[in-house]
């Protein structure tokens, strides 16, 4: 584990935090480049301590790959020591940081994922919207609804209905227009005594369309 | 994304709405015994070549059940599906 100084810099230690041995050699190589370590890995990480931890790390993973090696205990095929246990402790931290960026993306997607309409107050407004739109809404604009909900795109849903996706566009945005006018309305109407709303539910129909040709019966 | 255009966009735009929109209709009307609901075939015709006169019934039953809705839908995806795969 790394250990401060009495000036608080963190100092490398020859066991890893897993309590894994650092060869004496490779013990030296870290040491050798334990400032540029130090430098690169604050920068990246943060925490010095952690830096440490990661290059002690990395030490007695080479320590170990060292004893492994063949002969075993050959420290000489590796020429460059320092820039091998540097060259790890850099892909090591990469890694790590890599990692970091993922969790954050995963943390950022899953809260983009999480509906905005969480809010009870959002969701209840849409949930009366949507109600009220398939209430008033004519067959036409129903079905532009549908398919909008599967992922349509307007061009698809204009070519069905024989216009151009920016009229079919249009005339839903007109129909929703004209509901919320019809809420805004009956709103008005709701504020006023109770005598002045007979016949209220009648504009819970939806609103007819003068403009809507009736196709053929023909399937 | 300017005011203005902002403005000229409705909910069918909005993805929040079509996503709320689609899951509250594929949830909030359970209809276990299947009353009153058109044979698939219906479903599969007003997918293809919707007619007010034949199909409006059908249409408004899929605002009050979920499992035509959810059918009609998957419908409606294969037809896209098949569209895009014929072009």
């Amino acid at each position: 584990m790394a250990d401060d100084d009495s000036a608080g810099v963190p100092r490398l230690n020859s066991l890893d935090r897993h309590g894994r041995q650092i060869a004496p050699e490779v013990f030296a190589a870290a040491e050798a480049v334990f400032s540029r370590a130090l430098r690169h890995g604050t920068k990246l990480l943060g925490d010095p301590a952690v830096v440490v931890n990661i290059l002690e790390e990395v030490a007695a993973t080479v320590s170990q790959r060292l004893l492994r090696g063949d002969p075993p205990g050959e420290a000489t095929a590796t020429r460059n020591l320092a820039g091998y246990v540097f060259r790890a402790f850099v892909r090591r931290v990469n890694r790590l940081k890599n990692k970091e960026h993922a969790l954050l993306h995963a943390v950022i997607a899953r809260s983009a994922a999480t509906p905005k309409s969480a809010d009870p107050s959002r969701q209840f407004e849409m949930q009366i919207l949507l109600r009220e739109y398939l209430a008033r809404f004519s067959f036409e604009e129903k079905d532009m609804c549908w398919r909008r909900l599967e992922g349509y795109a307007w061009d698809e849903i204009g070519k069905l209905q024989g216009i151009s996706g920016h009229a079919a566009r249009e005339r839903l945005r007109t129909a929703v227009k004209r509901v919320k006018a019809e809420l805004a309305e009956k709103k008005g109407k709701k504020s006023l005594p109770s005598g002045a709303q007979a016949g209220q539910n009648e504009e819970l129909k939806p609103a007819p369309r003068t403009d809507v040709k009736k196709k053929a019966t023909t399937a | 994304m300017s005011k203005r255009k902002q403005q000229q966009l409705n909910d069918f735009d909005d993805p929040e709405f079509l996503s709320f929109a689609k899951s509250y209709l594929s949830e909030a009307f359970p209809n276990p015994q299947r009353i009153g609901c058109p044979p698939d075939s219906q479903l599969q015709q007003m997918a293809e070549h919707p007619v007010e006169v034949r199909d409006a019934a059908t249409s408004d039953h899929l605002t009050r059940c979920s499992p035509c809705f959810n059918r009609y839908m998957e419908i409606l995806a294969n037809l896209k599906r098949g569209k895009a795969a014929g072009q």
